[in-house]
């Protein structure tokens, strides 16, 4: 997806995070309830043998994995070229906070069928981050003002969701909180189809815009003479950023910081000066892969939330920032 | 030595008498507000028993109420709005960022997930444990978010921001392993005053008042402190030592208010920004009119948090965040985020 | 190894696919063969089960009644509330049992599901939890029957339900009526000094927003045992809600006086070990507890057990209310 052709590092790099996407796929289809040959794993996969659990349960998992962990750190790269920041991240635009209110919405007023909850998060998260892009595109555009309006904004939803969890039955509490933390387990091709072809589609709409993102990204006076448009570049890039991360949430709840870390994490791998959006894809991808493996494996048999161990890759996002900063000083 | 002869000192005397009388109508206000948290609440109590139940205690039900309940409780929400937007104030200093607020940069939060893990592991009992782990929680959170965010405002407020949500992602990891921890956790992920008023708090109340009275102290160093780190070492003030005291000050005074109260944001945002005016660039002044706007804030924000709802009363902390998020937007909007 | 069994997991759906067509078309036949099914109604709608199944999933409020009702279980899922009322016997169980999936209904392990390979799966979850649930993937594994509490007194209907599906009716009804007797026998003991007094309830489930206790009325989870031997909760929710909020509210502390003032005796929810839960340690501290009518008169009565939803559960709540109740005799 970048344009930017840089000779043989950003090549190699690619190479091996597309090997490590394939690796963590093949294990994430050997691992479950019971272990699977690679064998038995590749026969399925070329048909010649059947196995619902393999091909119905255990793929989508892993692609989903793949998919939207590549668009969760595509949609951070967007966000952190906005804030022009490494702590940049769909959370700041409160995307998260009003999926929740609106998944909290489907479980204590309506019924909380899964399509009601897939609506209403989406229709929350799109509700208040247009909010805060609203309120903080008056008179021109401020990566500074965009955070500090998303933290206001953030700050009241997340205060009316505790509300709502405070005052819920037990029973739905407990549901919220496990929505909260996000999770792919049970995730059916059914539930993805839909999902799959929008972020396709917002994906192939980035890649096209990339060459000129990256020109914001070294900043808006030479941009301008560049000419690139850039009112119109910014919003598209906020719809992208957001849609990514709303369709992730729709159909996995939030997945926390993988947003936050992968575009970092992928920048430094290739040696980029921007924030580059193919790295940050494929680096994403790797994080939420392994994430998922380790929430399936770590109180087996019992299914931890992928967010929760998302949390610690946040964790230690910001421990590797402060050694850094420790160091320069 | 006429007015005449040296009009300077004229004018900062009149500037001076302004302060004062700012400060005279502050706590006048204060005392008002006092009034009216000890007077209204979920049960109706005359005004006339309010005042029997203050001079003339003869323990009936409404008594109880207004000096059991409502005075301790009022006497909290003061304590804490002046920890808060002291500590905001300090912290604002110290970073000189205008964003800089113990809520916003996870100091608050750092706390109250101290405290959590401390009672799980059975070393927050009593009132000493439970200050002790939530000053050395504010104090890891700080120190990590300003070594990382030192260099630039932006920076420092999303590290904030992220420390707080990484905190809040273990806490859940921490309940699917042990319920029982979680809930304990609720508590410290939405501050309230309600029912604190019947626990032991001396000592974190103590805590405030002296650190309050050493913001008070510390006056003019923190002028200094203001210019920033270059103009001040060639003053040559002991802007280290101002340093660390102050990141003790902030320290000490947001967990002994997370201890009380849970987690409250935006007090310490809001009430700095509005006295910064009238303190007209003067450390000492920002001092105290912080400590006398950050109570009346609060106490009017537990009121309502009293009568808002019909039955039942709501977390405070969701009435600060309701009344200070539209300002904060409202603010960056008027003013752009650079001159908040 | 792992194909070949999921091909047998598909190889026996279909199998119980045409079984289940032949069981319904072959109603008149004489012998109950292990192979029967019949229709069953559960929150989820009408689902063909098995007659007499004989590998049991539960997840819920279906886990303890159907350890106490001894089914034919193969898994279960984490049910932590529940371990605190559970006899040491029923504990053994509890943890010997595999189990399949958490606390939360998203924490559920379809493929350990699958690996039990159970012939029915009960799940005791209200309908919203339903949605963090793949139900279309139980339902290639085993037949689903969805049953789940929306209001606390709904937990004898649900328990008869979990035990009617998993085909333990003729256990659970003896323990049912064990109880009934039970009850009965107490009403009769009580008639003379319970049915007159207005009662009150302080419910534990408070210690979520502090300054605020819980008040039960009648039909929730803290009345509804002791109404059974003939106490009633007089008043009733200012403004209900859906689900409890039906039956309990959240007043202020400082509405205390308010809302129990009028009550001649009040009980109050205490854990099973006896101790008192902090939520309602506030209230018993409160100077305004001290003031009421009924405390100064020592009416009032802890009541272990409250969080029952099943009968030997609630067995255990009438003896923990006999023993408590019994001073009023004594008047």
């Amino acid at each position: 997806m970048s344009v930017r052709v840089r000779p043989p590092r950003s090549a190699v790099v690619t190479a091996v995070l597309a090997a490590l996407i394939l690796g963590l796929a093949l294990l994430g289809l050997c691992y479950g309830a019971s272990w699977a040959s690679p064998a038995e794993v590749l026969s399925v996969l070329t048909g010649r043998e059947h196995s619902v659990v393999i091909h119905d349960w255990r793929l989508p998992r892993v692609a989903a994995g793949a998919v939207f962990g590549a668009s969760l750190g595509v949609a951070g790269a967007i966000f952190q070229n906005l804030t022009r920041n490494p702590l940049g991240s769909p959370d700041v635009i409160g995307l998260d906070a009003g999926a929740y209110t609106g998944a909290l919405f489907a479980l204590t007023v309506l019924s909380g069928t899964p399509a009601q909850l897939a609506g209403a998060s989406v229709a929350g998260g799109l509700i208040v981050s247009a909010a805060v892009y609203l309120l903080s595109v008056d008179r021109g555009f401020s990566g500074l003002r965009l955070v500090v309006i998303g933290i206001a904004v953030n700050a009241m939803v997340t205060a009316l969701n505790s509300w709502i969890v405070l005052r819920a039955d037990l029973d739905i509490a407990i549901a919220a909180v496990g929505w909260s933390a996000g999770s792919l387990n049970g995730v059916d091709w059914s539930d993805l189809t839909v999902p799959f072809a929008v972020i396709g589609v917002l994906l192939a709409v980035m890649a096209a815009q990339a060459r000129a993102m990256h020109q914001t990204s070294l900043g808006d006076a030479l941009a301008v003479t560049t000419g690139v448009a850039l009112g119109r570049l910014r919003l598209l890039m906020v719809l992208v950023g957001v849609g990514c991360t709303a369709t992730v949430t729709a159909v996995a709840g939030p997945i926390a910081f993988i947003a936050l870390a992968a575009p970092q994490i992928g920048r430094r791998l290739a040696g980029s000066a921007g924030i580059p959006l193919l790295p940050a894809a494929l680096t994403g991808a790797v994080l939420l892969q392994g994430a998922d493996l380790i929430a399936q494996a770590l109180l087996a048999p019992v299914a931890l939330p992928v967010g929760v161990v998302s949390t610690a890759v946040g964790g230690c996002y910001l421990i590797w920032l402060l050694t850094k900063e420790v160091r320069r000083a | 030595m006429t007015a005449a002869q040296r009009p300077p000192a004229g004018g900062r005397a009149a500037g001076e008498a302004r302060r004062i009388g700012l400060l005279v109508g502050g706590l006048v206000l204060l005392a008002a507000v006092a009034v009216v948290s000890i007077g209204v609440g979920a049960h109706r109590v005359p005004p006339a028993e309010v005042v029997r139940a203050l001079f003339d205690y003869r323990g009936t039900n409404d008594h109880v109420i207004v000096r059991d309940v409502r005075a301790p409780r009022a006497l909290l929400a003061a304590a804490v709005g002046a920890a808060l937007a002291v500590g905001g104030a300090l912290i604002q200093t110290l970073a000189r960022n205008p964003l800089a607020e113990p809520g916003i940069l996870g100091v608050t939060a750092g706390a109250g997930f101290a405290v959590t893990v401390g009672s799980a592991l059975g070393l927050a009992g009593g009132q000493g444990g439970q200050l002790l782990c939530a000053v050395a929680g504010s104090v890891l959170a700080a120190l990590l978010v300003l070594a990382v965010g030192r260099r630039a405002p932006l920076r420092l407020v999303l590290t904030g921001v992220a420390l707080t949500a990484v905190l809040g992602g273990i806490a859940l990891g921490l309940r699917l392993m042990n319920p029982d921890v979680f809930d304990a956790y609720r508590f410290w992920s939405v501050g309230t005053l309600a029912g604190r008023e019947q626990e032991p708090l001396t000592l974190p109340l103590a805590a405030i008042g002296v650190c309050l009275l050493a913001a008070l102290a510390l006056g003019r160093s923190l002028n200094v402190l203001a210019l920033g780190e270059s103009v001040a070492q060639t003053l040559g003030a002991g802007v280290a030592r101002t340093q660390i005291v102050t990141l003790v000050l902030i320290t000490v005074l947001s967990g002994a208010a997370t201890a009380v109260a849970g987690p409250i944001l935006f007090v310490g945002l809001i009430v700095p920004h509005l006295a910064r005016r009238p303190a007209a660039g003067s450390a000492p002044w920002l001092m105290a009119y912080s400590m006398v706007l950050g109570p009346i804030l609060l106490l009017a924000a537990d009121t309502a948090a009293r009568v808002l709802l019909p039955t039942g009363e709501m977390p405070v902390a969701i009435v600060t965040a309701f009344l200070g998020g539209p300002m904060l937007i409202w603010t960056v909007r008027r003013y752009g985020a650079g001159a908040l | 190894m792992f194909t070949r069994r999921s091909t047998g997991l598909v190889g026996a759906l279909a199998l119980a696919l045409t079984l289940s067509a032949c069981g319904s078309s072959d109603n008149d036949a004489d012998t109950p063969g292990k192979n029967d099914t019949r229709v069953f109604t559960a929150d989820n709608g009408k689902v063909t089960i098995p007659a007499h199944p004989e590998r049991v999933v539960a997840t819920g409020y279906a886990v303890p009644t159907l350890i106490e009702a001894g089914a034919p279980l193969v898994g279960i899922s984490s049910w932590k509330r529940g371990e605190p009322m559970m006899d040491d016997k029923e504990l053994a169980t509890y943890k010997k049992l595999t189990k399949v999936a958490g606390e939360q209904a998203s924490e559920t392990n379809y493929e350990a599901i699958a690996e039990a390979k159970p012939d029915l799966i009960v799940l005791g979850v209200p309908a919203p939890v339903l949605g963090d649930i793949d139900m279309k993937r139980l339902k290639s594994i085993a037949p689903v029957v969805a049953v789940g509490p929306m209001l606390p007194t709904q937990w004898r209907e649900v328990s008869r339900k979990h035990a009617d599906a998993a085909g333990v009716l003729a256990a659970y009804d003896t323990m049912k009526t064990t109880y009934e007797t039970k009850a009965a026998e107490l009403k009769k003991k009580y008639q003379s000094v319970l049915p007159q007094l207005k009662l009150g309830h302080v419910g534990s489930y408070g210690d979520t927003s502090k300054g605020t206790f819980q008040r039960e009325f009648n039909g929730s989870w803290g009345t509804n045992v002791a109404q059974d031997i003939g106490a009633n909760y007089y008043g009733k929710v200012k403004k209900p809600g859906p689900g409890s909020k039906s039956v309990s509210e959240y007043p202020s502390m400082e509405e205390l006086g308010d809302s129990l003032g009028q009550a001649d005796a009040i009980t109050y929810s205490v854990n099973a070990d006896g101790s008192v839960p902090p939520s309602v340690k506030a209230v018993l501290d409160s100077k305004l507890w001290q003031n009421l009518p009924a405390v100064k008169k020592k009416m009032t009565f802890p009541i272990a057990y409250t969080e029952a939803a099943t009968y030997s559960d609630a067995l255990k709540t009438l003896d923990a209310i006999d023993t408590s109740f019994a001073p009023l005799l004594a008047k």
